[in-house]
């Protein structure tokens, strides 16, 4: 049974990339417009294995999505990466505060994706 | 490294594999059974696959993947071991060797020859081989730059993740997973710190780890594994132990060392603790110094550092060093000349008397000894190097004349200098293809005789002294006095009327110009041979004997000194000339008075604690002019089981000899082999103790 | 020594052997030494002095005098060892010659110089390359290799050992040293 990932990002393109990289690796995915949306589906379905979320999106961000993750019983210990870029080192720190397992930095190459799921998803 | 170096390199690899090749081969006709050699043959034609293909010697790559794909089935027992087998892979083999051959530009490829070869090696694979090659040699490729890894590294690390880390959704064991996967590992878990249930928060991270990791990769790829958690852990990298040739002496970290190096303990109370008989481990428990869990830890660290040692050792001992004869001939040659300052440095310091320069002589002493040693034992190579390579002489050749011949070796491992041995090669393949092609008679012959229709071949070496004692039995028909008689006389080499003993007339057969054989047989060539053959043996200041049983068979028999161009020396004196006795064959020294002398006049022996021991007296022998003193001495030497004494004036002790050759102009005197140049630059003879007996026997 | 003079055989060492001068082809010519301590060798031909130590290497050193069948003289603080490049049976090895003394070196032309005489020479004439004419004197050129290579069947003569042919046995050779010793 594969793993079930779930990408967030308000940027279709980018939903798109992350989400067809990893079903070729192999996972399903689901895929969330914005913060909103990734609780709905949390709450909603108890089989996600892991997050994959930006950080800067409407509604609700990535730092809140993750508090609300980790809040939620279920997904207290759920591994969730960050999608950030280089300049946004305030947000990274934010993030880890909030309980981020990691980061991955925009733009990447789908091997460098896989390498950090492979970290923090068995 | 240039290219031209790898492709050197490489073919260098690949003799030596084909070497071996050929050896397991003649194995498993012996033994078809031998799964081990027909492994070695996969083994070695897949590395010559692999680096051919890397090196772009397409040719050899292709060439050989249908061979591996063969020698494949064979192993998995798909092939059965027929003569007809065994022919093919050695004419495959050949043909590979040619291959690589005419990389270098020396030789041809016979295209007709590769067809023949493929078209019955794809006949045995039953498939039509694809042209994948480059496939495989990719795969290959990979395994073999594996193989050429940059040397390792024992990492120590401890990580202790924080507290929380499992609220930020980590998974410790994965950190640790991808740890492992960088190489060989002792991983050591802490869990003491877990509290009891009761005041246990189940989501708190209690544990830690101390790794100790073998890998080529650097601490910042270790760090990277850690990277989502280095704020949130204590992390500590070291490296404790590096591999690098030559590392096997090192001593392997003791306990209480790396247990200091972890500040764990001091230096003090390890001292105060080893003055027990106990393990230094067992003892810190005990004496609660240390728990049980750190002490398991640098266990477990030396234990990583032993095993990868060992391995490390092993894959040394397997990969051998090739050096240029010239290189190590030169490297002799220095070692010559530094073992001759030596001893003037000896003579010198010990004539000054100056305690600090003696000790200081004596410390150069010992080191020029061990260096000579080891140089004089990198030249020695077993015999067996070239013995293979007979098996597969007599095979062919004994199969090209219709004979049926059985060639046994013995004494293999009998080690000899490696210049010896190379000039040993074409004398004794002459005299091996002497045997065939004269010695052993055909099939027919033999059983008319009542002998059986194989003949057998022994050749032999063992050490016998301070000589190697080669021998070549055949049980063929011997030689035929009477046939080389007659054509010594025809040849003018001896006169009709000369009387010669059986012994002198084999002797003849060393003449230059003279062969028995009535037609110039394309095997063993025309009669140039066995002079040539004598006077190499000569050159290496050997002796070469011929016995015969008409009838049954031929006895040559080699006698080689182990040329070392340094020995140990006994130096005596005899009036103002000094000589040497080789070491080896010197039992002990005597006095003899000239009361005794005088009384035993006329029989030369002595009394050694009840056993006769016959004496020379070197003075006599060498035609030593002068009045010998009222005290001289005999050493008493021991030549193959023989004592024998030598009388000199005086004995001056061990000396390190380096050998200097007399020289063409002396090429007769037998009972001087070489001589030596002193500490203080006079010439000492060194004497050949055997040419010496042999003298007393007559 | 500029090379093309090295590639002409005109020149000559001269020297002195109970005074008459002999010259060898200096191209053969190593080193001059002057006299050192000779260490003897057993069972060689009177002719072979015995060897030298030549920085580490072992030299021999023949004495003309004996091999000529001169009469012997003293050593002289003049006598010194001419060190040579020669061939004994296509093999390349040094020898050294003892001379009573080094004289100079001279260029002879060929036209200068004349073969040997049948007769008239205390020496056999196979060693002689020729007889040079310097200055209405006549020099005797000396073929050092003749001295080994003809020598080599003659060493053994001189050493009245037993020679059947080429390569004669070790047996029958320890036989006659017995019988010498016997003597």
């Amino acid at each position: 049974m594969s793993k079930v990932i779930m990408a967030v990002d308000d940027s279709t393109s980018i939903r798109q990339m992350v989400g067809f990289i990893l079903k070729d690796a192999g996972f399903e995915v689901i895929e969330a417009v914005d913060g909103q949306d990734a609780v709905n589906h949390l709450l909603k379905n108890s089989g996600i294995d892991m997050i994959i979320t930006d950080l800067n999106m409407p509604n609700m961000d990535g730092i809140e999505l993750i508090k609300q993750a980790r809040a939620m019983p279920k997904y207290k210990y759920i591994p969730i990466v960050m999608l950030t870029t280089e300049s946004q080192d305030n947000k990274k720190q934010a993030g880890k505060a909030a309980g981020a397992t990691g980061w991955i930095v925009k733009p990447f190459q789908p091997e460098q994706l896989l390498a950090v799921i492979r970290k923090v998803l068995r | 490294m240039n290219e031209t170096n790898f492709n050197d390199i490489f073919r260098q690899e690949a003799d030596e594999l084909l070497f071996e090749i050929e050896e397991a081969v003649l194995e498993i006709e012996e033994n078809p059974d031998d799964i081990e050699a027909i492994n070695r043959i996969f083994r070695a034609v897949h590395t010559i696959k692999g680096s051919g293909g890397m090196l772009g010697f397409t040719k050899v790559a292709q060439f050989t993947h249908v061979l591996e794909t063969v020698l494949d089935r064979l192993r998995e027992g798909d092939l059965p071991v027929t003569k007809d087998l065994i022919n093919l892979i050695l004419r495959s083999r050949d043909h590979v060797k040619s291959l690589i051959d005419s990389t270098s530009g020396a030789g041809a490829i016979d295209p007709d020859q590769e067809e023949i070869l493929l078209t019955q090696l794809n006949d045995l694979i039953q498939i039509n081989e694809d042209k994948n090659t480059r496939n495989d040699s990719g795969n290959t490729m990979e395994e073999n730059l594996s193989k050429y890894s940059p040397k390792a590294f024992i990492y120590r690390i401890t990580f202790k993740p924080g507290k929380d880390i499992f609220r930020s959704g980590t998974d410790p064991g994965l950190l640790i997973e991808e740890l492992k996967s960088f190489g060989d590992h002792n991983i050591i878990l802490h869990y003491k710190n877990i509290p009891s249930i009761d005041v246990l928060i189940p989501d708190e991270c209690y544990l830690s780890w101390d790794i100790i990791l073998t890998t080529s990769r650097t601490d910042d790829d270790i760090k990277d594994i850690f990277i989502f958690v280095e704020d949130n852990c204590e992390l500590t990298i070291d490296i404790v132990d590096e591999l690098t040739e030559g590392d096997d002496d090192k001593e392997i970290k003791k306990i209480g060392e790396i247990l200091v190096e972890r500040q764990v303990i001091s230096e003090e109370e390890i001292k105060n603790t080893l003055n027990d008989q106990k393990r230094l481990g067992e003892l810190l428990i005990e004496k609660n110094k240390v728990d049980y869990d750190t002490i398991e830890t640098a266990l477990a660290e030396q234990a990583q550092i032993k095993k990868t040692r060992e391995k490390h050792r092993e894959e040394i001992k397997a990969s051998s060093l090739r050096v240029t004869s010239e290189k190590l001939d030169s490297l002799v040659d220095l070692v010559g000349e530094l073992v001759t300052v030596q001893a003037r440095l000896s003579q010198f310091s010990s004539i000054m008397d100056h305690s600090e320069l003696l000790s200081i002589a004596e410390e150069v002493e010992k080191l020029t000894t061990e260096l000579r040693d080891n140089t004089m034992d990198i030249r020695m190579m077993p015999i067996g190097t070239i013995f293979s390579k007979f098996k597969r002489l007599v095979r062919d050749l004994s199969s090209d004349l219709g004979k049926g011949i059985n060639l046994v070796t013995e004494g293999a491992e009998t080690e000899l200098d490696k210049t010896v041995i190379d000039r040993l090669d074409d004398p004794l393949v002459h005299l091996i293809r002497n045997c065939i092609d004269h010695g052993i008679e055909t099939p027919s012959v033999r059983k008319e005789n009542g002998k059986p229709e194989t003949g057998t071949i022994y050749l032999s070496a063992v050490h016998k002294g301070a000589y190697v004692v080669i021998t070549i039995k055949d049980d063929g028909a011997g030689l035929n006095a009477e046939a080389i008689r007659e054509k010594a006389i025809e040849k003018g080499i001896i006169q009709r009327e000369a009387t010669l003993s059986e012994k002198q007339i084999y002797e003849i057969i060393f003449a230059p110009g003279f062969s028995t054989a009535t037609t110039v047989s394309n095997i063993s060539g025309r009669g140039v041979g066995m002079d040539v053959v004598k006077r190499t043996i000569g050159s290496l200041r050997g002796s070469i004997e011929l016995d015969s049983l008409p009838g049954k068979g031929t006895v040559i028999t080699l006698k080689l000194p182990l040329t070392l161009a340094i020995i140990n020396g006994l130096l005596v004196s005899i009036a103002d000339t000094s000589y040497i006795l080789p070491l080896a064959t010197v039992e002990e020294c005597v006095e003899l008075t000239r009361d005794y002398s005088d009384q035993s006049k006329g029989t030369n022996l002595l009394n050694v604690r009840g056993e006769i021991v016959p004496y020379i007296r070197l003075r006599d022998h060498l035609n030593i002019k002068g009045k010998k003193p009222s005290l001289e001495h005999i050493v008493i030497t021991d030549v193959e089981d023989k004592r024998i004494g030598f009388v000199v004036d005086k004995v001056i002790g061990g000396h390190q000899t380096v050998i200097k050759a007399l020289g063409p102009v002396f090429k007769y005197v037998k009972e001087v082999s070489g001589a030596t140049i002193l500490g203080d630059g006079k010439i000492a003879l060194i004497l050949d103790v055997n040419a010496l007996m042999l003298f007393k026997e007559h | 020594m500029a090379a093309t003079e090295i590639l002409e055989t005109n020149k000559y060492l001269s020297f002195k052997l109970d005074n008459e001068i002999y010259a060898f082809d200096i191209s053969q010519v190593r080193e001059v030494l002057d006299y050192t301590e000779i260490t003897k060798v057993p069972k060689m031909p009177v002719f072979v002095k015995g060897i030298i130590n030549l920085r580490g290497g072992v030299v021999p050193v023949v004495d003309l005098r004996k091999k000529f069948d001169l009469p012997t003289s003293e050593n002289t603080v003049n006598t010194c060892i001419i060190i040579m490049d020669i061939s004994i049976d296509n093999e390349k090895t040094l020898i050294g010659a003892l001379a009573d003394s080094v004289q100079e070196v001279m260029t002879i032309e060929p036209d200068f110089i004349e073969p040997p005489p049948k007769i008239g020479t205390r020496l056999d004439t196979e060693f002689i390359r020729g007889m040079g004419k310097k200055n209405d004197k006549f020099i005797i050129i000396i073929d050092i290799d003749k001295v080994f290579s003809v020598g080599e069947t003659y060493m053994l003569q001189e050493t009245g050992e037993y020679r059947g042919f080429e390569d004669a046995s070790q047996e029958d050779m320890d036989k006659n040293i017995d019988k010498k010793e016997i003597n």
